[in-house]
């Protein structure tokens, strides 16, 4: 998981996003201005010794807002930043028990429209890319176009928070009795309850267009359209479909929304959106498009599609026995010095004992000193050169590349 | 890679295989599932489980689609998506007392009432609705004994025909919800295979219009 981890935050940092580093408490009144009741119900909180209430961070977008609104105020908009970090929860939810886990993320603060969305939309998909994984899809959705159809059907309040309920409890039966119970039939009404089919490329939106008669969800639309087109230009349009029944939360995200899946893993790896009203709580209004990674999932995806995680590759074995200690670590520093990996050995040893050390080791090659001038060389293939220890860096560093 | 469907043993099982067959998803028959779990049979496979498991099967993803009563989602919310009402299996969880005991209406309940019930999460949802005060005492059957030997004042439990209900003296106070089998889907399935999901899901749909 560390590999993975290191991997996104790499990814991350050559998209431009500077790596931040941010509390792990946070005062339980400034966390909760930017959770629902939901996150802030699983928050774990305790008191310090003024009886103020404090709280583990249970998700990184608020502490990134946070921190872009308070430390980071007057360094100018827009800003890239990630983090990798674990979280807590008290309550693991329907799909775990445990209570910490791993979350890498990246929130693009101070940009608003189509292209800073696919920015973030096809950072993710690099992410998992660089994070080992193969097979996955990405659904991209957006929060207006359920608010338009919700805003057009002219509902009474109260059924309103029915019908905003049973869509967050993905209650589609529910659904069904609600809006059947209304004396209005319309096209948008129906759209609401195909809800879990309105998934596809580009045509579902054309399709889509010609049933909605309402300014939000079509301006949705058209911001649709222009964000597939700009992950076309991204090299995405394989792994990206549309998702007009993204069924996220409402109240916090204000655009587009994308959620990415594995195979047969029932839930997703990756997810994120656009979010313009957090930052305004923290006293900076700002449009702002972030995703989070969850770290935990992408290893189990790993593990579970028979790719088995990759140990850190190790460029040299240094042994060394007699006098060739010295050489050794000459050896082992120039070698570093030229960005390779090595390890030194802690004993000496024999030819015959370096060579099953180096197989515990796992390195590409094997170098043995045994007096300050006489050095071997064994390479990946097994075969044993006698070099000049000035020669060794030159011919790893070729045979590694 | 074929659709799995997760049904559940009991008062379900009968109503769920009669459909699979009238969809023309499965024809499968009880005596055929015996004691198998499992069967694979015109590329669907089809897995026996509890009625209060089939969520769970299907919200981790081990099952696409479930055939479950509403009131076992009441235990068990969120995780799936929730598509069709399939109209068979219909009951009520209702709250009963002891036919000689004064309780009736909300207003003459004490303060906090005792309840004995399966169903603690629906229990607990109905008493906070209505602002009263209940202490739920969870059983796992039998539970129409629990007013009788003084466990509990009053019982939440499923009816169909409230024949259990009388045998042991029982009367109906309150009405706690309505259950009916209901067609569940996995979240990632119906994205990561939308297309093979959705027919399946439509043709069980019809069949249930059809009636």
């Amino acid at each position: 998981m560390r590999g993975s981890s290191e991997a996104i935050l790499a990814e991350m940092r050559r998209w431009g996003y500077r790596f931040v580093v941010t509390p792990t408490l946070e005062s339980e009144s400034v966390l909760s201005l930017g959770l629902g009741p939901d996150q802030r119900r699983r928050l774990f909180r305790f008191a310090d010794a003024d009886g103020s209430l404090l709280a583990v961070v249970g998700e990184k977008t608020v502490p990134v807002a946070r921190l872009a609104a308070g430390r980071l105020r007057s360094a100018r908009l827009p800003l890239r930043l990630c983090y990798a970090a674990s979280v807590l929860a008290n309550d693991g939810g329907r799909f775990s028990n445990r209570r910490e886990t791993h979350q890498a993320g990246a929130e693009l603060i101070g940009a608003a429209g189509p292209v800073a969305d696919a920015e973030v939309i096809a950072l993710a998909v690099r992410c998992l890319d660089a994070g080992g994984l193969r097979r996955y899809q990405v659904d991209v959705g957006h929060s207006e176009f359920f608010h338009g159809l919700l805003a057009g059907l002219r509902l009474d309040p109260e059924v309103e928070v029915g019908v905003k309920a049973a869509l967050a409890a993905r209650d589609f039966v529910a659904l069904e009795q609600l809006l059947g119970a209304t004396p209005l039939k319309s096209a948008e009404q129906e759209l609401l309850l195909r809800f879990p089919a309105l998934r596809g490329g580009r045509e579902i939106l054309d399709a889509a267009s010609r049933l909605v008669s309402n300014r939000r969800s079509e301006k949705a639309l058209d911001e649709l359209a222009r964000v597939h087109e700009l992950l076309g230009l991204h090299g995405l349009a394989e792994v990206v479909s549309l998702d007009l029944g993204a069924i996220r939360d409402f109240d916090y995200y204000t655009g587009v929304t994308f959620e990415a899946f594995g195979p047969d893993l029932g839930r997703s790896l990756a997810a994120g959106g656009r979010y313009d009203g957090l930052l305004a709580r923290f006293g900076r209004p700002a449009p702002a498009t972030g995703f989070v990674v969850y770290l935990d999932l992408v290893a189990e995806a790993m593990a579970r599609s028979g790719e088995a995680p990759v140990l850190p590759r190790i460029d040299a074995a240094v042994a060394w026995s007699g006098k060739g200690l010295k050489q050794a670590v000459r050896l082992a520093s120039s070698l570093r010095l030229f960005g390779m990996r090595a390890v030194l050995d802690t004993e000496a040893r024999s030819t015959a004992d370096a060579a099953a050390w180096w197989k515990v080791i796992g390195a590409t090659n094997l170098v043995h000193c045994s007096g300050a001038a006489t050095t071997a060389w064994t390479s990946r293939r097994g075969k044993t050169r006698r070099l000049p220890p000035e020669q060794v860096v030159g011919q790893i560093s070729g045979a590694v590349l | 890679m074929s659709v799995s469907i997760a049904i559940c043993t009991g008062v379900l099982l009968e109503g769920s295989l009669e459909l699979l067959a009238r969809a023309g998803v499965a024809e499968l028959d009880q005596k055929q599932l015996g004691r198998r779990l499992l069967i694979e049979k015109d590329g669907v496979r089809v897995v026996l489980v509890r009625p209060a498991d089939v969520a769970a099967y299907v919200d981790f993803g081990a099952a696409d689609l479930g055939v479950v009563g509403k009131d076992q989602l009441w235990e068990n919310p969120g995780g799936h998506f929730e598509l069709v009402d399939l109209g068979f299996g219909a009951c009520r969880l209702v709250m009963a007392v002891p036919e000689a005991s004064g309780l009736a209406g909300p207003e003459t309940w004490p303060p906090v009432l005792r309840v004995a019930t399966k169903y603690p999460r629906a229990t607990a949802g109905f008493f906070a609705a209505n602002g009263h005060g209940a202490d739920i005492v969870r059983l796992h059957g039998s539970v129409e004994l629990a007013p009788q030997v003084g466990l509990a004042d009053a019982i939440v439990d499923l009816t169909a025909t409230g024949n259990t209900l009388k045998d042991n003296r029982l009367r109906v106070v309150a009405v706690v919800g309505s259950s009916t089998a209901r067609l569940i889907a996995n979240q990632a399935s119906l994205k990561t295979r939308g297309e093979e999901l959705q027919a399946v899901v439509k043709r069980l749909a019809e069949a249930v219009r059809r009636g």
